[in-house]
This record gives C-alpha cells, structure tokens and sequence, in this order.
C-alpha cells in the first residue's frame, strides 16, 4: 500500500535530506564537479515527485527510498563523466550563502584550536592515522603501543574535537525529527 | 542515545577504505540514521582540519598566534570554565544595546528600492531552487532561510510580469499547488520573489526577482 504524504512533510523531507543527499553526490562526484548542485535539485525532485505520485510503498524505510533514488542519479553521473571528453572542470563556489561559509569558517576555526591544544600524544595518533591514513595496526606498531590503546586514544581525541564542537555549535533540533515521526 | 555499530565505519567511509558493497551499506545506513550521519559530517571536519595542517600537528611549538587571537582565547576559556558567566554577560550586553537605541529612536522599517531584478537597500534572501531553466514546471520553491520568527511570502510571475500565485509559510520550502503548476507551459518565462516578513509585519528581507524557463519539449 503505497503511503501519502502531506504538503508539510513533503516540505520538511526536501529540508532534511538536501544535505545527506548533498553530502552523498558531492563525495561520489567531487566538490569540483561541476554541476553537483544541480544534481541534487535533480534528486530531490525525483523524490517529491515520486511521494506525490504514491510510489513509495513502505517496502523499505523512507531513507533507503532516498538512497536508492540518489545512488541510481551517481551511477548515471559517473556514466556520463566517463563518455564526456575531458574538459577542465573549474571548481564553483558552494551553494551555501555568506551565513553558510561564515558558520563552516567558524566551525573549522574551533576546530583546529581545539586540535592544537591536545597533548601531543593525541596529536600524534591523529596526524599518523587521518593525514598518513595507517591503519590502526600500523600505528600501533609504528608508536609501541597496542592496537586498543590506539583506539582508545583516537576515540578520547575525537570526542574532545565533538565536545568542542558543541560546546560552540549546540543542536537544537535533530534534522531527523521528521523521520523518527514518519516511522511510527 | 546508544551507540550505533555503523559508527566503527564512518573513518573508513571518509578516508575511501571501505569496499564498495561496504560503503554503499554504510552509505544506505545514514540515510536513515541520524546519529551517523552528525558524526560524519563532524568527522568530515575534523579530518579536513587534520589534512590541511598536517605535519605541523606534530610539532611541539604551536602554530604563531597574534596577541588578539590569544586575547580571544582566553575570554574563551574564562567563558568555557565558567559557564554561568554566559547569561548574565549577554543580558548584560543586550540592556546596553537596549538603553542605546530605543525608545527614543524610532527605527524605520528598511524601505526597499527594487529596480528590475536589483534589491539596492536591505538584506537579500539568497533563492535556491528552481533558479536555472528546468525540464518542467517546479514541484516546490526553495530559499535560504533569513533568521528566526519569521513568514515568508512568494510570488511567481508569468513572462508579462503579472502574478500567478503567491502565498505565504514559515517554512524555507513551499510545493507549488498542482493546480498552478498545470497552467504552466513549455518554453515560457516564469520568474520569482520571496520576502520574509517579521511578527510585527516588518518587511525585513527581499529575495531579487529571478528568472526561470520551462525547457521546450521539441
């Protein structure tokens, strides 16, 4: 039985799930793809127009519906890329506002204080395993310690980045309110 | 909340290890989990941060700070160990702005100048869908949102500048009513506003009026 959706959740899953949509294309095609925004727009119309017309059954949950849509809309993109003569694909600017940049700044800005100011044995753990991209294995044998200790430190590490974050950044509203109350 | 055990993926995910079948698991599973997908988009950040320092992570000396940034720092940290301290200073803060400006000054609501397409005085609403030409008539209008508390009236206009439709929502998102979009036709102009208007009614922010075509079907 294929489910209905009203105006205001339609308006509210365009809301929530142009930045998961967003995210997906634009690490799949590149930020310096050139038309990924436009992409998106593509995707989300799909989706709205699709709920309008009934289609989505219920056989899976909303976000899958989503995916599928989205993850089909990639593979044509990169079919397409591959046929297209090599062009040189100038890098756009973002689609968020001055409002947008300005929080993403801030937000980066917290971020590396924050990074400077663990203990170099944090520091250490992040710069060998995120920037050199080891595996946890490598390095733990690359420091002498155990593989949980590294783990251990990685997760210390990012939860004084994510305490950081929101101490800055509160969130006030889950951006999934809407899901959880679509699921009941 | 609990943790979730997709979250153990999410370093994999972003630093291209995961296999195929793998990430498109993971990638399925936060379109439907809201606690990955914050973690995600935190953790983007923080290993874009980490890559774009890089070896200086590893150097005893931190990077060189000015006097001011340092001075920031600690009216950050007196804030952040203190955080009653918060209230109080911005109320503080805020009775001063207060005592400044009003009563005694009346505020004219910002008057906007609108020639053609240019907005010359008052914020801009940046308008994010539809704002190139599309293949059909739009589902929905989509807009930045411009602050808090506030309603936002639309209008779309036909090719002679004459309304179509307007109405108004709180929302940054309105579906276009089929009804209007059926009187839409291929290969003609359509163009569109949004103003966003405060509780008093002050009209605070206008959006330039832009353009869009519906692509012929030939």
């Amino acid at each position: 039985m294929s489910r209905q959706f009203s105006t205001n959740e339609l308006e509210q899953i365009i809301r929530q799930y142009r930045p998961i949509i967003g995210f997906t294309i634009k690490k799949a095609l590149g930020p310096q793809y050139p038309e990924w925004e436009d992409i998106v727009q593509d995707v989300l119309t799909q989706v709205i127009s699709k709920l309008q017309k009934g289609e989505f059954r219920e056989e899976c949950s909303l976000g899958t519906f989503i995916y599928t849509i989205t993850k089909r809309r990639i593979i044509d993109c990169i079919r397409q890329k591959a046929k297209a003569s090599s062009e040189k694909i100038e890098e756009i600017a973002s689609l968020g506002g001055p409002e947008e940049d300005f929080l993403k700044k801030e937000r980066a800005e917290i971020i590396s204080q924050t990074l400077f100011k663990l203990k170099p044995k944090f520091r250490e753990i992040l710069y060998l395993y995120y920037y050199k991209e080891l595996s946890r294995e490598e390095v733990a044998a690359r420091l002498g310690l155990s593989v949980r200790q590294v783990s251990e430190r990685l997760y210390y590490a990012q939860k004084i980045l994510a305490r950081s974050l929101r101490k800055f950044f509160p969130e006030k509203n889950s951006n999934f309110a809407l899901l959880r109350r679509l699921k009941k | 909340m609990s943790k979730c055990r997709f979250e153990e993926l999410i370093d994999g995910y972003l630093l291209n290890k995961l296999d195929t079948e793998e990430a498109e698991r993971f990638e399925e599973h936060f379109f439907n989990c809201s606690r990955c997908f914050n973690q995600l988009q935190q953790r983007e950040e923080v290993i874009k941060a980490i890559k774009e320092h890089g070896p200086a992570l590893i150097r005893e000396v931190k990077p060189a700070q000015s006097r001011l940034q340092r001075w920031a720092d600690e009216v950050v940290m007196i804030f952040a160990n203190r955080q009653w301290l918060v209230a109080p200073t911005i109320a503080a803060f805020l009775i001063v702005i207060f005592l400044i400006f009003s009563p005694f000054s009346k505020e004219e609501p910002p008057s906007f100048v609108l020639n053609g397409e240019n907005v010359l005085r008052g914020q801009a609403i940046n308008l994010i869908s539809p704002i190139i030409d599309v293949n059909q008539p739009p589902l929905y209008f989509e807009w930045k949102k411009q602050g808090e508390d506030l309603e936002y009236k639309i209008s779309l206009y036909d090719s002679r500048n004459e309304l179509l439709w307007s109405s108004t929502t709180k929302e940054t998102v309105i579906i276009l009513p089929e009804d209007i979009r059926k009187k839409m036709k291929p290969g003609e102009k359509y163009s569109w506003q949004v103003k966003a208007i405060s509780s008093n009614g002050i009209l605070v922010a206008v959006s330039s009026r832009v353009q869009f075509m519906i692509k012929d079907e030939n």
